[in-house]
């Protein structure tokens, strides 16, 4: 094909139909992914000004920056507007709605206008937490605990949980329409051990979303018709119980947390092969690992009531199937490092934040054991420990991972490249940022700083003045990208279809790609998923 | 190309059978989410029959067992013409399957009528939870938290009932317009699944409602 | 697609309406935590009539039928392991309620 000359500007989804009602109507899955990125980009800031105002409250040990009220409403609001309104639709909505059609070859996903339905339905959700949020926040907590949530609170509980609520459907659609394409949408040829390991990741994900979220939103029915109807569901004074309020609440969200960073293991699985030139090792049980750890994070969430009342027997069940958990984690772990062994691996950005994802999720993962034993949890429970741990997993996994993959599939999003030295640099400081704010509350909370008080005792200054100094770095990393991702969008040089060289059908499709991801429906005759040693032979032939 | 089936095949599907696999699939899925919440529901009404069985026992002899009963066997009915509405389109009986969905929308008002009675009569005697609550006897909140999930669980349903009733409205026009034929009645099919499913839950909410209170 | 007959669809119904009936008469029996069991066995029966042969579960192909049975296998996950807890709580006897 050296006559076809391409024109300059071939048609592709972003520029074949324009204006805002093209993109506002539009059931393209791209385009949706595109409407998704630019919300939680949104809601991420949001959830981050009420992190970083948290951070500079806790500078003094005495409250000089806002009340203890104030305080309980920020960290209420972090919690709520970084877990469902960016954490759970982060890499779903963004890379998931972009990439799985692309992945398994399909023109589009099963249900198009589901598709935008669920992001009206989310951004509707979102509107109503952020009215809640402007007619004066909520002050429970994330976790909306009984009976403070029902009985005490004076705040808006009931339209933070009406948002909610809303935004699960959102959830639910999404991951039904993952799970259906998925099914029955696959290219001629591509079966299931030769998907590559992101959609297995975003199935299983999408497995647990489908299975998990109803509970969520049938439990702030009960909250809100107590809250409303004052019946006492939760009320043990009425014959309830507080502790059911919170088994209900974690079935839903410790599977929730496996919502959050098994997209990003997805991502990471993709990054790691195409770095190192090499196929990812053990494919299958990195593959059924995501399964595993779909099905057994299931099992696990009464850890989370070690001290709540729940029957020690019951904890004893839950402590050893936390432990279990561990296991399928683990083994994503070693194959990802065991991949990079012997690999030519270059350390382009991508690169760098799976590099840093395996690093933190380790110790997030680690630690996340220290807290499913029944003893040493009674030590740490709900202390400081408990907040590094988890933001060891949900910041330094997850949103490592989204940004990496945002990285790693810019050049096919948008169809430039993005500048690799900037964009190494503030790899390089969201790690340390990261690092300096998380760490010393590992500390913090092993000499007993509880979790959400605005004021402490003098002597945790030093560790906290550390991590509200890493926390601003920390800030300078995210919004570094931001900056520069836009810039690129604009002005960066234009990508190839395949700047990394990279298996997979996405990168078989131009940058960016047609509207319709494929020129003709491909066909798949690959023997094996990430064949990085056919690759190489192929270029050593040109 | 006058061909129906070929006429409803949207353009991400290459044939009509992936089109029907791939919906099967998707009502499925959301049918598993409505267990799961019913579910939900379900495990709390378990955990506190569990800790206060004498007050649910109680409460559900409260209950219009004859009521409840003919109420069943109406919804039972009504699975039935809705089974056979989509059986009549499978054949392209068209116009037979619009009569049936039109009985199966009269028996669901006719379900929904006598539930609504039957609130009125427990609003009466003071069973209805909150402000509206009024029991002597011991265990009084225990007896309020039976009727807390009566209310919730059978609401529920009968919002999911309200909700499959317009969906049969919505059915029943489309077949009027002739968009229905034996080789295209998908969407019969699947608002079917939705209506047996609601009656399913129902199944289980008499049992564990009405029956409790019959052996005393 | 294959599905089940007129026939079948009438004998599903009597079906249905019979076990209703037994189960509403069994009922009236007490017999202790047995009358539990027996309500959501006939209860079950039922609805399986309804799935398999209604909604045409018995016809589906695979990837539906594990859909189905996952779904009401994590149902019971939920159900088990909480009331695994109450069920358990003040086996110790330092352990107040």
């Amino acid at each position: 094909m050296i006559q076809a000359v391409a024109p300059k500007i071939e048609k592709n989804y972003l520029n074949e139909k324009v204006g805002l009602l093209s993109w506002l109507l539009t059931t393209d899955h791209k385009r949706i992914a595109i409407l998704y990125t630019f919300s939680i980009t949104v809601f991420f800031f949001i959830g981050g000004f009420f992190a970083l105002m948290m951070r500079l409250e806790l500078l003094s040990p005495r409250n000089w920056l806002v009340s203890a009220e104030t305080y309980n409403k920020l960290f209420t609001m972090h919690g709520i507007i970084m877990v469902w309104f960016f954490l759970i639709p982060s890499i779903p909505g963004t890379l998931g709605n972009f990439l799985i059609p692309m992945m398994v070859g399909a023109k589009d996903v099963a249900f198009p206008k589901l598709n935008l339905l669920s992001w009206y339905i989310f951004m509707l959700g979102g509107g109503v937490t952020v009215y809640a949020l402007f007619r004066g926040g909520v002050d429970t907590g994330w976790t909306f605990y009984t009976p403070f949530s029902t009985t005490y609170s004076t705040t808006y509980v009931v339209a933070a949980a009406v948002g909610i609520f809303i935004a699960g459907f959102s959830t639910i659609l999404t991951a039904l329409n993952f799970i259906a394409t998925i099914h029955s949408m696959r290219a001629p040829g591509l079966t299931w051990f030769k998907l590559p390991i992101f959609v297995w990741s975003m199935y299983a994900n999408s497995v647990v979303l489908i299975l998990n979220t109803p509970v969520l939103a049938i439990t702030l029915v009960m909250l809100a018709v107590e809250r409303i109807f004052t019946v006492g569901i939760f009320d043990p004074a009425l014959g309830g119980d507080p502790v059911l309020f919170q088994h209900m609440f974690w079935f839903y969200s410790h599977p929730a947390v496996y919502t959050m960073v098994l997209p990003a293991m997805a991502v990471i699985s993709e990054i790691v092969p195409a770095f190192s030139r090499k196929p990812l090792f053990g494919y299958k049980a990195v593959a059924f690992s995501s399964i595993a750890i779909a099905v057994v994070g299931f099992l696990v969430w009464g850890h989370h009531m070690f001290v709540a009342g729940e029957s020690v027997y019951s904890a004893l069940a839950f402590s050893f199937l936390s432990y279990c958990v561990a296991v399928p984690s683990a083994i994503k772990v070693f194959n990802w490092t065991a991949t990079i062994h012997g690999g030519s691996v270059s350390w382009d950005t991508p690169m760098l934040y799976a590099i840093g994802f395996i690093g933190l999720f380790t110790i997030g993962g680690m630690t996340g054991l220290f807290l499913a034993a029944l003893g040493l949890d009674v030590h740490v429970h709900d202390t400081y420990f408990v907040i590094a741990h988890f933001h060891y997993i949900m910041v330094g996994g997850s949103v490592m991972a989204f940004l990496g993959g945002v990285h790693y599939w810019w050049p096919k999003i948008s169809g430039k490249m993005y500048p690799e030295g900037l964009a190494r640099l503030s790899a390089l400081i969201v790690f340390i940022g990261f690092n300096l704010t998380f760490f010393p509350q590992f500390v913090l909370g092993y000499l007993g700083m509880p979790r959400r008080y605005a004021a402490y005792p003098e002597e945790f200054q030093m560790l906290h003045v550390l991590s509200t100094a890493g926390a601003t770095i920390l800030g300078v990393g995210y919004v570094l990208p931001l900056c520069y991702l836009i810039w690129a969008w604009h002005y960066g040089r234009d990508a190839t279809p395949n700047p990394w060289r990279a298996t997979g059908l996405e990168w078989k499709s131009s940058s960016p790609p047609p509207t319709h991801n494929f020129e003709v429906t491909p066909i798949v005759t690959a023997k094996l998923p990430y064949d990085y040693e056919a690759m190489k032979e192929e270029l050593e032939l040109v | 190309m006058s061909d129906p089936l070929v006429l409803e095949l949207r353009e991400q599907f290459a044939t009509p059978e992936q089109q029907r696999h791939t919906s099967s699939i998707g009502i499925w899925l959301f049918l598993m989410t409505e267990v799961m919440m019913f579910g939900g529901l379900f495990v709390a009404y378990t955990v506190y029959r569990f800790n206060h069985p004498q007050a649910f026992a109680q409460g559900s002899a409260e209950m219009d067992i004859v009521l409840g009963s003919i109420n069943s066997a109406i919804l039972l009915t009504s699975s039935l013409t809705m089974g056979l509405a989509e059986f009549s389109a499978k054949f392209g009986r068209v116009r037979l399957s619009g009569i049936l969905l039109f009985t199966t929308i009269l028996i669901g008002l006719a379900f929904l009528g006598i539930k609504f009675t039957e609130y009125y009569e427990h609003y009466q005697q003071h069973e209805a939870p909150g402000v509206w609550f009024n029991h002597v006897g011991p265990h009084a909140p225990e007896v309020q938290m039976f009727f807390v999930f009566y209310f919730l669980m059978t609401g529920l349903h009968a919002v999911h009932m309200s909700i499959g009733i317009l969906l049969l409205l919505g059915l029943i026009a489309r077949n009027m317009v002739g968009s229905f034929s034996a080789a295209y009645h998908t969407p019969i099919t699947v608002v079917g699944l939705y209506w047996h499913f609601v009656d399913i839950v129902w199944i289980f909410l008499y049992v564990i409602f009405y029956l409790p209170g019959l052996h005393k | 697609m294959s599905g089940p007959s007129r026939k079948t669809y009438f004998l599903t119904y009597v079906g249905l309406l019979g076990l209703l009936l037994v189960n509403t008469l069994i009922a009236f029996v007490n017999l202790g935590w047995f009358s539990t069991v027996i309500a959501i066995g006939l209860a079950t029966i039922m609805a399986c009539l309804v799935a398999g042969i209604l909604m045409h579960g018995f016809y589906e192909a695979k990837i539906v039928q594990i859909i189905i049975a996952g779904g009401v296998i994590f149902f019971l996950i939920m159900m088990s392991l909480t009331m695994n807890d109450y069920f358990t709580r003040g086996w110790l006897p330092f352990h107040t309620p």
